[in-house]
């Protein structure tokens, strides 16, 4: 063995064994315990909450025979997809909508109405709109959940631009920087952080419209099969599906962690 | 916990006072379409058959809706179309079937975009359609599809609420859709027109029905108040059959639609009136159940099918879960 795979066996083996990686499984087995005791002694009506056993059943299941005419692989694949691209498309607007709100006062005071708006409107009433104005198609789902997650990046990155401390600017503008040097050597090096943690806000809110995304005209998608599952009261399906929803956002937001600690290396500083 | 605790002493005292229990209030879980729930609603009948009772009347908007609250509890009444009943038969809901509140006739029906060209149910291939999934009508169409040997495979069905299609079929989105009365006329004013009604589907052997249920909790602390009930339903259809005119302004009043529209929509239902529940077609008695149970043994067997059930219940089960003898003491 190298002694690079010695480090990096080393470094796993300490991050699995570390108090707070123990400490958050013991929660997750708590859980489990008691979500099989209280429907192994029938405390909880199994219409309402079926047993573990069940719900992996369910899993099963979906993954080999699938549900309703596609796999759990696929349904996962769709939502995934949509949830990416608009929140891509999110990052891609939002970002720099937010670092010219955090430079100019005037670009605030021009768009800052429309985003305080719509960012309180319940997404089912949004999504009536949205589907006279775009239909039953994909771009109203794309809307909606890019709609979803736009404010929480802009105004991350609003706040982090503003906040920068106008030092760094007058230093780097006195050594030469231009406005594009300013930008990647000033800008968002310093608002890095908290752009990744209105990144990661934002992805959150984008997952919590996905189902009211999918229930107008979708035949497939995890949100869409949660609906349709609930319509048939087959409660095994939906908390399958929620628990495949969570865990799936679960692993996108550490991706967006890891990719964020490789471009900001000085974030790596662990707080113990 | 109010009724779990007036359940307790009803229990107790059952030997000799469980009649004379009353509910303090009863709530009613009303289907928004066109039937005699709204006429016993706007004349008062359940508050007059039962005068010393509160009672508050729930607006529910479709099937799944009406399964979700009684899954939750939230009524002691309430009505729903076959399909919904399989599935929370065969889910085991605490639910006892009374009465046929109303038949489904061309109050529902499949429309089609008259530029679209749909002449057989084979031209519906490729086109997009539209139905609330779980309901009388998405049953029928998956059923009217099996019959014609047609893979829906090969078509577009969509799940959509009665008043998203009306919003897609404005925009030109749909080719056809299965659905109902007050938005189905909408569509058919918007360049559609009706390719096939429910009712056509009743007389090829998939008739389409609202049942009246009642929580199982409820009838047993208050048999008599089940009884009382019913009778109201009774009285209600009787002054649907009997006063078709005062019955359209109700209906227009409670749908908001204009008196013509109303008028049109109720021919489009049947109603049943109550000594005819119990022959042979429909519930039948305590004695022998009805067709109706043939029904929900067919819609279960079809639900399984489907995947959208994972067992059917046995035919048992379906004949347990209708209680003639509300209707029956109500005819009396």
């Amino acid at each position: 063995m190298t002694r690079w795979s010695v480090k990096i066996l080393d470094s796993l083996w300490q991050y699995l064994f570390q108090r707070s990686t123990l400490l958050s499984a013991l929660t997750v087995a708590a859980m489990f315990v008691l979500w099989y005791f209280v429907t192994a002694t029938g405390l909880a009506n199994k219409l309402f909450l079926p047993a573990p056993d069940a719900v992996w059943n369910a899993f099963v299941k979906a993954v080999t025979k699938g549900y309703q005419g596609n796999t759990l692989q696929a349904h996962v694949g769709i939502s995934l997809l949509r949830i990416l691209t608009a929140f891509a498309a999110a990052v891609l607007v939002g970002i720099p909508l937010g670092i010219i709100m955090g430079v100019s006062i005037n670009a605030r005071a021009l768009l800052n109405p429309v985003i305080e708006f719509y960012r309180p409107l319940p997404p089912l009433g949004l999504y009536t709109l949205l589907v006279m104005w775009l239909g039953i198609g994909e771009e109203s789902k794309f809307a909606l959940l890019f709609l979803a997650g736009l404010p929480g990046i802009i105004i991350a990155t609003t706040q982090a631009i503003w906040h920068i401390d106008p030092l760094y600017v007058r230093a780097a503008r006195g050594l030469g920087a231009s406005k594009i040097d300013l930008l990647w050597n000033v800008y968002l090096p310093a608002a890095g952080p908290t752009i990744l943690a209105g990144m990661r806000i934002s992805l959150g809110f984008v997952y919590t419209v996905l189902v009211a995304a999918e229930i107008v005209a979708a035949t497939a998608g995890v949100g869409w099969m949660i609906w349709d599952a609930a319509k048939f009261l087959l409660s095994d399906v939906v908390i399958m599906g929620l628990i495949v929803l969570g865990l799936t956002g679960v692993a996108l937001d550490m991706t967006m962690r890891a990719i964020g600690s490789r471009l900001m290396p000085w974030l790596n500083v662990v707080k113990k | 916990m109010k009724r779990l605790l007036a359940l307790a002493a009803g229990l107790a005292l059952s030997t000799a006072a469980s009649a004379a229990e009353k509910p303090e209030k009863v709530t009613i879980g009303y289907l928004n379409l066109v039937n005699a729930q709204l006429v016993t609603k706007n004349l008062g009948l359940v508050a007059k058959h039962m005068p010393d009772v509160e009672i508050e009347y729930i607006k529910v908007g479709g099937g799944g809706d009406m399964l979700r609250a009684i899954a939750a509890d939230q009524i002691d009444f309430g009505g729903l179309g076959n399909p919904p009943t399989a599935i929370g038969v065969a889910r085991g809901l605490p639910i006892q079937g009374t009465m046929v509140l109303n038949m489904l006739d061309f109050v529902e029906a499949m429309v089609v975009r008259t530029d679209a060209g749909i002449k057989s149910f084979k031209d519906l291939e490729g086109k997009k359609i539209a139905a609330p999934f779980g309901s009388t009508t998405h049953y029928l169409l998956l059923q009217a599809l099996a019959d014609e040997g047609i893979d829906p495979a090969g078509m577009d069905i969509l799940d959509l609420r009665p008043n998203d299609i009306a919003v897609a079929w404005s925009r030109g989105d749909l080719d056809a859709a299965w659905f109902w009365e007050p938005n189905l006329d909408k569509a058919v004013k918007d360049g559609g027109n009706i390719f096939m009604t429910s009712g056509i589907m009743e007389k090829r052997g998939y008739p389409t029905w609202d049942v009246g249920v009642v929580m199982n909790e409820f009838a047993e602390a208050y048999p008599d108040y089940v009884k009382k009930f019913v009778a109201a339903e009774c009285e209600g259809i009787d002054y649907w059959i009997n006063n078709p005119a005062e019955t359209a302004k109700i209906i227009a009043e409670e749908l908001e639609l204009s008196l013509d529209d109303a008028t049109r929509m109720m021919r489009g239902t049947e109603m049943v009136p109550c000594d005819k529940q119990l022959t042979a077609q429909y519930i039948g008695t305590s004695e022998a159940r009805g067709g109706f149970v043939d029904t929900l043994v067919a819609t279960s067997d079809f639900l399984v099918s489907q995947d959208r059930l994972p067992e059917a219940p046995s035919r048992e089960t379906f004949e347990a879960f209708l209680h003639p003898e509300y209707l029956e003491a109500a005819v009396e």
